[in-house]
């Protein structure tokens, strides 16, 4: 008895001692600047620049690529000053800001630039397709950068805000470029540079790029906070142990806004977002390749209950036209309405109606309809919404939820009959820009539909792909919004505003349309307030 | 003594009251737990835990939820329990190679990852709680099976097996009402533990987003409460409640096992 | 002696077997690793997809994948992983050295706290404390491990403030290490001592009605002293036995401990490499995890019959 008392006691008193001991100490940096970005580690899995697309995508404050885009949308240079292109859209020539250096000191040329896209086109999976549309390279005699292309391509300055470019002089000499990790200092030529990058204990550092000549940012440094768990990242926030949040493509989850506002020590970021949900269709299928059909389910969702459960009101209804107000040429169409005896009554005059009285229409031809709700694991409180809604209006759906991977080789096998997903803020742009990446038949890649092979949504692309002048890409783009419009190859379910929080201290934030605050400008012109005592607990 | 007599009745009483709530889930809950109502709400009279992220009443969604619990939990451990006792059984009685190769395979089941079959069964069927229970079942048979053999070992050595063989009955019938009887000791424990063991695993594959949306579970209530909010908010009265009642339910089969192992096992000195 | 050589052959089989089936499960996911590295904006092209597979030695048929395969077992090469971008063999390494630093603290005291106290649990009489101490551990034992470790960090670190979020460490001092690490091995003790208490407890109850027992009394050894010096060792073989189990399992089961303590160890290193399709990657865990289960089996089997001369096979 008394061993076993003696024993606990023990045990209690070296607990107590420990947390004492152990409790966490307050390091508040109060000689430098830095800012500290919480994000969840998503994919990101190895120190490689190369091999790694997350590590790619955070390193573009460091290693900067050619094109950025700007908050209107419009694309800008970043490593280059201006750039033109031939009328046909076969030839590009970039030109080179001249007072941009490498962290070591050595000037960025052309060179560099050449050698990255070359190396990149080579080496990495998802490059490869720029072997294919990029005929020769080479640098001019004004010290341009030049690609003479394939074949008319107006959006190579968009798919150049992926690529980062590399210092030639240090990855040349590298064996295996694209397995090639590295924990420490990354030469790069951006106001800020990688310092430090440590998995294990989910962080990358940032420092000022002593070479960096252009306008000074009053950040000295920034850290990049990795967490698996969205919850525990929410939790570090809160107790001021990161500044604010990114995540690509995403809000900072809307349940738990109401909470930071209350603490008062956040600021909002309020921006609409250029990415949106939609329920998408099985163009190749009965009964989703029926127009009408799918114009009666556009009427038998409830856009308004939809927007209050899944982004908590953050958010309006959409229109058909899918693409969100605040993408360049947005043109207005038709709003999305929820009227569910309109849907009834479409399905009915369709030809879908319940014969044998179990509750669910039938096909036109008599013969039982199920449908599959194919979705990823993100998507399932917004599927069961939707399956709600078509039973209610009497059609037999039923959800089928897999992985991530499943699920992409499912959709590209045509194993369903509606997906629920996403477009990103990119996706939007990408391709020939307005979501005609998701929809065209000729593409494929992770989240896209790929679901119109139609001839005339297929010419429309490649005119947008084959020409530079504005008012055209206007009317485009109107014919484009006016498809979607009529044909409807997906509803979009809502258009959102992402909202991000930070610490009141920072202010002059200039989030951009495809990596929201991740973007160099928004790190130039950050302001930092004084040193507050209340932000360090 | 009196104890654990005490212990085995709460045990029992707790087992039962579940089964009872998940037989008369209907007739018990307040409202239907897939009915919308206003979401996020605090505990108050209509709603006595309140509602979830779109709205469902949390209270009728605990009650149902015992469902899937069972369902997935007392399934699996039937389906591993079953093939257990018959590979342990034939293997530890006839011994030989027979008895290599059934070890053999357990062997090889004991070492097949349990996620990976479950995203497998998933793609190809859909992911249910059937087929979570299927998955599970088929995957923890072997310690049963370990448990039995070892068990048959020892009795087929004792002396009525020895006198029954020279009576000469046959062998399934020494098996059936000879030796089965004194396995039972050993297997309703396991199963017990099987059960707790598949509970616990739906709610981790649910907490991974594997689980049955169509159903409603405590681990899927878990996983929401966690994802839409429900922590970082401090909604104890969303996650504390279905995690509190997995622990409860598992409990209270656990210590049934344990004490009907603790007395059975005295009784056979 | 005490392995036969039916076992021998038994467990090469079982081997054989496994290893196989290591090559086919990953492969019968749905889905291909190929997905992953091609990201949203990609342009079909079936000479560039022709050229990945080719490169990741996913062109051949399946026959001859399986032959690499066999091949890279018996020269030891694990090959590079598709997603991480590195050798696997070192990316195992990395991870096994932190989930190990988990491991073996968590599984130590789990085993003596575990079996200590269960062991005095079933030898006293069941009073008050011991009920307690009883309900106690079955509650940790019956709760899904995601759900205690989730709440913990909600209290010791949201809440209290004392100990961190995320990572194995932030300044990489040998105290900052014990910090972050100090949860997640309190979260697995917790359930491996809840286990063995919960068996040591049984063992002990039957051990203490048997007559050896009984002897000792007579012979003049009272309390403790009994429990020690001739209980102890029969009870506990049960738990020897699961503690060589226990290696395979809490290297996977982990998982769920790394995702909330945002820790990158085996656990996460399988799970991601499942979602990616990274076969390299999990060929090398399951290889790695099959050997060591497979060890700890036959050991846990050796170590029966020695310890047990009942069930020594009759040659």
């Amino acid at each position: 008895m008394a061993n076993k008392n003696r024993l606990s006691i023990a045990i209690l008193i070296l607990f107590v001692s420990f947390f004492y001991f152990c409790a966490e100490k307050q390091h508040g940096n109060i000689k430098k600047n830095i800012l500290k970005i919480g994000t969840t580690r998503g994919g990101f899995k190895s120190a490689s620049l190369l091999g790694d697309t997350f590590l790619a995508l955070f390193a573009r404050i460091s290693n900067p690529p050619l094109m950025t885009m700007a908050k209107d949308g419009k694309l800008e240079g970043l490593v280059t000053a201006r750039h033109e292109v031939s009328e046909d859209c076969t030839k590009w020539k970039f030109y080179f800001d001249p007072d941009l250096f490498w962290s070591d000191g050595t000037k960025v040329t052309a060179e560099d630039a050449k050698f990255s896209i070359k190396l990149l086109a080579e080496v990495v999976p998802h490059a490869r397709w720029l072997h294919e549309i990029i005929n020769e390279v080479y640098i001019d005699e004004d010290n341009a950068l030049v690609f003479e292309l394939e074949r008319p391509y107006s959006r190579l300055d968009f798919d150049l805000t992926t690529y980062n470019i590399l210092p030639k002089h240090i990855w040349k000499t590298i064996e295996d470029p694209l397995r090639h990790t590295s924990n420490d200092e990354m030469v790069g030529c951006g106001p800020f540079v990688i310092e430090k990058i440590d998995l294990n204990a989910g962080l990358i550092r940032f420092r000022k790029n002593p070479y960096w000549k252009g306008f000074q940012p009053e950040l000295d440094g920034i850290e990049l906070h990795l967490y698996n768990n969205n919850d525990v990242l929410a939790f570090a926030l809160e107790r001021g142990k990161v500044d604010t949040y990114y995540r690509y493509a995403s809000s900072y989850p809307y349940p738990n806004i109401e909470r930071l506002k209350a603490t008062d020590e956040f600021d909002f970021l309020e921006e609409p977002h250029y990415g949106l949900r939609f329920l998408g269709f099985n163009l190749n299928k009965k009964p989703m390749s029926d127009n009408h059909f799918r114009k009666a389910i556009s009427y038998a969702i409830d856009y308004e209950e939809i927007i209050k459960l899944d982004i908590l009101g953050y958010g309006e209804i959409p229109s058909r036209g899918f693409i969100p107000p605040i993408m360049p040429a947005y043109k207005e169409t038709e709003e999305l309405e929820y009227d569910l005896e309109k849907a009834k009554c479409l399905l009915a005059e369709a030809g879908y109606i319940d014969r044998n009285g179990d509750g669910f229409r039938e096909t036109p031809d008599a013969r039982k309809m199920k449908l599959l709700i194919l979705i990823s694991m993100d998507y399932v409180r917004l599927a069961e919404l939707v399956q709600d809604y078509l039973e209610a209006a009497g059609i037999d759906a039923q959800l089928k939820t897999v992985d991530y991977n499943t699920w992409i080789s499912m959709k590209d096998r045509n194993n369903y009959d509606l997906v629920v997903s996403r477009t990103s803020p990119w996706g939007m742009f990408m391709h020939a820009s307005w979501a005609t990446g998701y929809f065209d038949a000729r593409r494929t890649g992770e989240g896209v539909l790929h679901n119109v092979d139609d001839p005339n949504f297929l010419k429309l692309c490649d005119d947008i792909l084959s020409t530079k002048d504005e008012e055209k890409l206007i009317e485009y783009a109107s014919h484009v919004q006016d498809y979607y419009a009529r044909f409807l190859p997906a509803v979009a379910l809502y258009w959102s505003r992402t909202v991000i929080p930070y610490q009141k201290r920072f202010s002059g934030w200039s989030p951009n349309p495809l990596f929201g605050l991740y973007n160099i400008q928004n790190f130039l012109n950050l302001q930092i307030r004084g040193q507050d005592t209340l932000s360090f607990n | 003594m009196n104890n654990k007599r005490k212990l085995n009745r709460f045990g029992i009483f707790l087992v039962a009251m579940f089964v009872l709530i998940a037989i008369l889930a209907d007739i018990i809950s307040p409202h239907d737990p897939w009915d919308r109502f206003e979401p996020y709400e605090k505990p108050n009279r209509n709603h006595i835990l309140g509602t979830n992220d779109i709205g469902n009443d949390i209270f009728s969604e605990l009650i149902h939820g015992s469902r899937a619990s069972l369902v997935v939990g007392i399934g699996a451990a039937i389906i591993a329990t079953l093939l257990g006792l018959l590979v342990g059984l034939f293997s530890g009685y006839f011994k030989g190679t027979l008895d290599e190769m059934f070890m053999g395979i357990t062997d090889i089941f004991l070492m097949i990852p349990r996620i990976p079959l479950i995203i497998i069964l998933a793609a190809f069927l859909n992911s249910s709680n059937w087929l979570i229970m299927l998955a599970l079942g088929l995957l923890w048979w072997t310690s049963t099976a370990r448990v039995v053999r070892s068990r048959t070992l020892q009795v087929r050595e004792m002396d009525y097996v020895a006198s029954a063989k020279c009576l000469g009955f046959r062998n399934s019938h020494i098996i059936f009402s000879d030796i089965l009887p004194n396995i039972f000791p050993v297997v309703v424990p396991k199963f017990m533990l099987t059960v707790a063991t598949a509970m616990i695993s739906e709610a981790s594959l649910s907490f991974l987003g594997l689980g049955d949306p169509s159903m409603k579970s405590w681990g899927l209530m878990i996983n929401f409460a966690l994802i839409k909010g429900g922590l970082v908010n401090e909604m104890w009265w969303w996650y504390l409640p279905p995690g509190l009642c997995i622990i409860l339910f598992v409990y209270s089969i656990v210590s049934l096992g344990f004490s009907f192992e603790e007395r059975k096992k005295v009784n056979l000195r | 002696m005490f392995v036969s050589k039916k076992k021998v052959l038994r467990y090469f089989i079982a081997l054989f077997i496994i290893f196989t089936l290591n090559f086919i499960i990953p492969r019968a996911m749905p889905g291909d690793p190929i997905t992953n590295l091609l990201g949203e904006n990609f342009i079909a092209s079936e000479t560039m997809i022709q050229e990945l597979k080719i490169e990741l030695g996913l062109n051949k048929s399946l026959p001859a994948q399986y032959l690499d395969y066999w091949k890279d077992i018996f020269t030891l090469r694990f090959g590079y992983s598709y997603h991480f971008n590195q050798k696997v063999i070192s990316l195992i390494y990395m991870r096994m050295k932190w989930t190990l630093a988990l491991l073996f603290p968590s599984i130590l005291l789990g085993a003596i706290v575990g079996t200590l106290l269960g062991a005095l649990s079933g030898w006293k009489k069941n009073n008050m404390p011991n009920k307690a101490t009883t309900w106690v551990f079955l509650a940790t034992y019956s709760s899904p491990p995601y759900f205690l470790g989730i709440i913990f960090l909600y209290i010791f670190s949201f809440k209290w403030g004392l100990l961190p979020f995320k990572g194995f460490y932030e300044t990489g001092t040998l105290l900052d290490v014990i910090q972050h690490l100090f949860l997640p091995i309190l979260i697995m003790s917790a359930f491996t001592a809840s286990r063995n208490y919960m068996i040591m407890r049984g063992s002990v109850l039957i051990e203490k009605e048997k007559l050896y027992v009984v002897y000792a009394h007579a012979k003049g050894l009272y309390g403790n002293s009994i429990l020690f010096r001739h209980i102890f060792k029969n009870a506990s073989l049960p738990v020897f036995t699961l503690i060589a189990l226990d290696f395979g399992f809490l290297l996977s089961g982990a998982l769920f401990v790394e995702i909330v303590f945002s820790m990158n160890g085996m656990g996460t290193l399988i799970y991601e490499a499942l979602l990616s399709r990274d076969y390299p990657v999990l060929q090398g865990c399951f290889l790695i995890i099959t050997i060591m289960v497979i060890a700890a089996n036959f050991i846990a089997d050796i170590l029966y019959s020695i310890i047990d001369p009942r069930v020594r096979e009759k040659t």
